[in-house]
This record gives structure tokens, sequence and C-alpha cells, in this order.
């Protein structure tokens, strides 16, 4: 039982992760970044590549330096030249983004899947009584904590997390008091660089190698995330992740060996939650002002 | 020379042209109306100048600089700030962070605290709700919020976009009677407004604007002239450009 509920409080931090890294970059710029799972990727192939060479200290910081620094460029080398242009625009690009993404890794790495021990020990096991929990799983749990801590120390105590939720709500105001449109934009989309190497992290070291489509899943799972906390809203985001995350793990343990059925499950809920709430359960009032 | 020397200045959303012909001079510490109907092209005025509407044409001239084809972010740090219309205020964020957000704006780091001090020493009622969600606040305190969250940046020239919308007379009474003292304290003001009387009574100068042209100037004199009001607003016997 308490291991399964570490397993959903883990689970549930990966995802919770995930969606705010999606948040984040939403609530600036009202864009959907379909591309968020290729910054996972890239962050996984990173830690692949260079974890074996150099060791993990150094590889995380290659990972999570590269992963920033891609994010970075998506913004000043598409996002930024679409300033003025529509949602639909931006999606459609940000689908680009991903599919021209994938299609490099394909060329760079190779179509399979390149596998590596990045930290071996995560899997080691840990002994509470009769409960056994993997060392990843604890490690999962803090690392979420730990960053979700240092997210919301970044975006409610200092002037430019200020300016970040200033901009969220109503960029073109924020912009007549001052705040530089260009570097909020690109802090948001280096923070959430920063966030997609952390799950790129938790994810290779549970599934071992690293594939072209390595980040996809996991970002159509956190974006569903989003929308349940609502579009908007960096707490929904990051609560709406954790939710799905924690659900799927839930659903997992309780349906046994009838676990294909755990997405069926999954989205019936995500269903009957926005039936209820169309909005989202943390629905954001600049969204619909907005929109 | 004018603290602000707009000339020529057309603007639009897209396709749509809303201003054909703004212009205005603002003198340093000069308080100046803009009056005129729904659809005249004063906020896109206003807007315009402060660059949250990119201009098509003309000349924008402030505190010796041209201006016209700068971003809002660097506008403001020149020393000009709008509070827009309909007060566009932060009511997830607290009171305080919503002025702290005023400070970006500023030419200097130096004298921020002092800064806050000084705009809720003149709004007394914003430092009692300090910690307070500024959605919580009563529509005039929220207008207030504005205008003194435009003020901690210091500016030389204050845009106003309808500050009395949507507020009780009694509100708009004191809303005005502390433009006036921001004035008094040296600080240039543009008030649009609908109520015509209310910031002529002020105003050194007023502007008609109508269909996107600024028609006409009037005088405090022409306060009491009925017949010359209706004129300048609803265009009676005049020709159209």
């Amino acid at each position: 039982m308490i291991q399964t509920i570490l397993d959903a409080l883990s689970n549930g931090g990966l995802y919770g992760l995930a969606a705010l890294g999606i948040g984040l970059v939403f609530g600036v710029m009202r864009l959907i970044n379909f591309a968020h799972g290729e910054l996972i990727a890239i962050g996984a192939y990173l830690l692949v590549v260079t974890v074996p060479n150099v060791g993990l200290p150094l590889g995380l910081l290659i990972s999570v330096t590269g992963t920033a620094i891609l994010a970075l460029l998506m913004e000043v080398g598409v996002f930024k030249r679409l300033r003025y242009a529509g949602p639909a625009v931006l999606l459609i690009a940000s689908f680009g983004v991903s599919v021209f993404l994938q299609r490099m890794y394909e060329v760079i790495f190779g179509a399979l899947p390149v596998s590596a021990q990045v930290a071996p020990w995560m899997n080691g096991v840990i002994q509470f009584g009769d409960t056994t929990v993997t060392r990843g799983t604890i490690l999962t749990i803090v690392l979420a904590l730990g960053l979700l801590g240092a997210m919301w120390f970044f975006i409610e105590r200092t002037t430019l997390g200020l300016q970040i939720r200033a901009a969220s709500s109503d960029f073109n105001t924020a912009r007549l008091l001052g705040v530089r449109s260009n570097r909020v934009l690109a802090s948001a989309f280096v923070a959430s660089g920063v966030l997609a190497a952390a799950v790129a992290f938790v994810a290779v070291t549970q599934r071992g190698s690293v594939d072209p489509l390595f980040g996809i899943n996991i970002t159509i799972l956190a974006l569903v995330g989003t929308v349940i906390g609502g579009l908007g809203s960096l707490q929904g985001a990051a609560v709406g992740g954790f939710l799905v995350g924690a659900t799927i793990s839930l659903l997992n343990s309780f349906l046994g060996s009838y676990r294909v059925y755990t997405y069926t499950w999954l989205f019936l809920l995500v269903i009957i939650v926005l039936l209820v709430r169309p909005g989202g359960i943390f629905s954001s009032k600049a969204l619909k002002e907005r929109v | 020379m004018s603290l602000l020397k707009v000339e020529d200045l057309q603007a639009g959303y897209g396709k749509v042209e809303a201003l054909f012909d703004g212009h205005i001079v603002v003198e340093a510490g000069e308080l100046v109306g803009i009056v005129g109907p729904n659809g005249a092209g004063k906020s896109t005025f206003l807007r315009t100048i402060a660059g949250a509407v990119r201009p098509t044409a003309g000349t924008i001239e402030f505190n010796g600089q041209s201006i016209a084809s700068k971003k809002p972010e660097d506008i403001v740090r020149l020393g000009l700030s709008l509070v827009p219309e309909g007060r566009a205020i932060f009511t997830d964020l607290t009171v305080e962070e919503n002025l702290r957000l005023g400070l970006t704006g500023r030419r200097s780091r130096d004298g921020a605290d002092r800064a806050i001090q000084e705009v809720t020493d003149l709004f007394p009622v914003l430092s009692t709700h300090r910690d307070h969600q500024a959605g919580m606040l009563s529509g005039g305190q929220q207008q207030q919020l504005a205008i003194a969250r435009a003020l901690v940046s210091e500016p030389l020239l204050l845009l106003l976009d309808e500050p009395s919308l949507g507020l009780a007379p009694s509100v708009i009474q004191d809303v005005f009677a502390v433009i006036g003292r921001i004035q008094q304290q040296g600080t240039a003001i543009i008030v649009v407004e609908q109520r015509a009387h209310l910031v002529m009574s002020l105003a050194t100068r007023t502007m008609v604007m109508r269909e996107g042209y600024v028609r006409a100037t009037l005088t405090p004199e022409d306060a009491g002239d009925e017949a010359k009001l209706a004129d300048a607003y609803f265009g009676m016997g005049e020709e159209t450009p």
C-alpha cells in the first residue's frame, strides 16, 4: 500500500514537472509547445551519450545546459519571429519544430533506441519493514519537490518571476510598465528547458534507453494535465500534471493484469473533470478575458 | 522645446485605421485634455504615443527624442507612462506586487522605496490593502492603484485613458482631485475623458477628437460655452476634410 502511494507520488511528480514546463511557456505566450517532448528527448540523449564518458555529475550539467540552450534556440529561432501571429500559427509551428527535431535526432542518433546505464543505483531498492521501493522512486519525489519549490521561489519571490506572472496575465500591460518582453519570454523558455532536462533524467533512468520519440508520450499526458489544471495557471499546470501522473500509477497498480485499460479509465476521468469544470481546476480569469 | 510634440500621427489595428490625424503639443508640467465621442480614436491616440500600437505614419517627439518606432517597455523608461483604459491592473497579484511592477519602468534603480512611499502617501488606501489581492479592491481603489503604479516610475508625462470609466460620481471627484495634485507636483498629464466639463475645468487646453481626427482645441473659457462645445463635439456647420 505504502509502495503504491510512493509510486503514485513519484510518477505524479514527474508529470507535474513536465506539465509545469509546458505551462510556463503557455502562460507567457499562449503557445502550446508540442516540441516540449523534443526538449525532454535531447536531455535524455545528452545523458546517455555523455554519462558513460564523463560521469553522472558532468553529464547532468551538460544535459541541463544543452536542453536549456535548445529551448532558447526554439524561442529565438522560431517563436520570436511569430510574436504577432495567432495561437493557431504558433501551435502549427510548434508541431513543425517537433517533427523537425525528431527527424534530426534520427539522423544524429539513429532511429533505434540508444541505451546506457545513466544511474543504475537508482534502480536499487530500499526496504522499509515489508515495503520495498526503488531509490529512483524516492529520488524522483525529492527531485520533484525540490524543483517545484525552486520554481515556486523563482516565480513568487524574484523580480523576474513577478514579471513573468504579470506577463502571463496581461502581456501588453506588462510591457507598458517596462517589462522587457523578450527577456521574460526567453527566461520562461530556459526554465521550461531546465524542467524538461529533469524529466529526461528521471525518465531515462526508468526506461534505460532513448529513441527519437522518447518525449512524446509524456508530453501529451502532461498537456492533458495542464488542461485539467486550467491552462494559463502555473499552479494548475503543476497540480494537473501531478494528478495525471499519480492517477496513471494508481490505475496501473489497481488494474493489475487489466492495465491495458489504464488510459481508458484515465481519459474517462479527464472527460468527467472537464464536464464538471470546463476551464480546468484552477481556471484562469486572465485567459478567459483574452480569448 | 516642448515635452511632447506629435504630428500627423496615423495608426490602426490590422487593416482598420482608427487614427487619421493625431497631433498634440504638451509643455512640461501641463495638463491637456482630450475629449470626444466613443470611437473617436482617443484611446488609439494615447496607445500609439505610448508605443502599444505602432504608428503607420507621423512623428512623435518626446523630451527631444523621436519615439515613434520604439517599444512600449523602452518608452516608459524615457519617462512616459500610460494608464490604460479599464485600469488593467493585475487582479491576481497583490497591491504591493502591482506597485513593484511599476518600478520596472524607472530610469534609475535608486529611490525605489521612496517612490513607493510617495505614492502610498498620495493614495493612503493602498497601504492599508498592501498585501491584498488587487482584484479585491473597489473600482475606485483599482483606478488609484493603476495611477499609483504608473507614478512609481516617476514619469515626466502621464497618459490617463478614461480614469472615470465605471466609477461612481463621488469617486470620480476624488480621482480628479488626485490628478490635479499630481500635476501640481510637476508631472505633465494628458487625460482622455468622455466627461468634457470635468477635464476642461482642470486642463490648460482640451483637444476634441472625432472620427480619428483632432478637430478643435478648447480653452477653459470655452467650458461655459455650450454652443461651441456642441459644435466641436458633433461637428455642426463644418466641412469634412
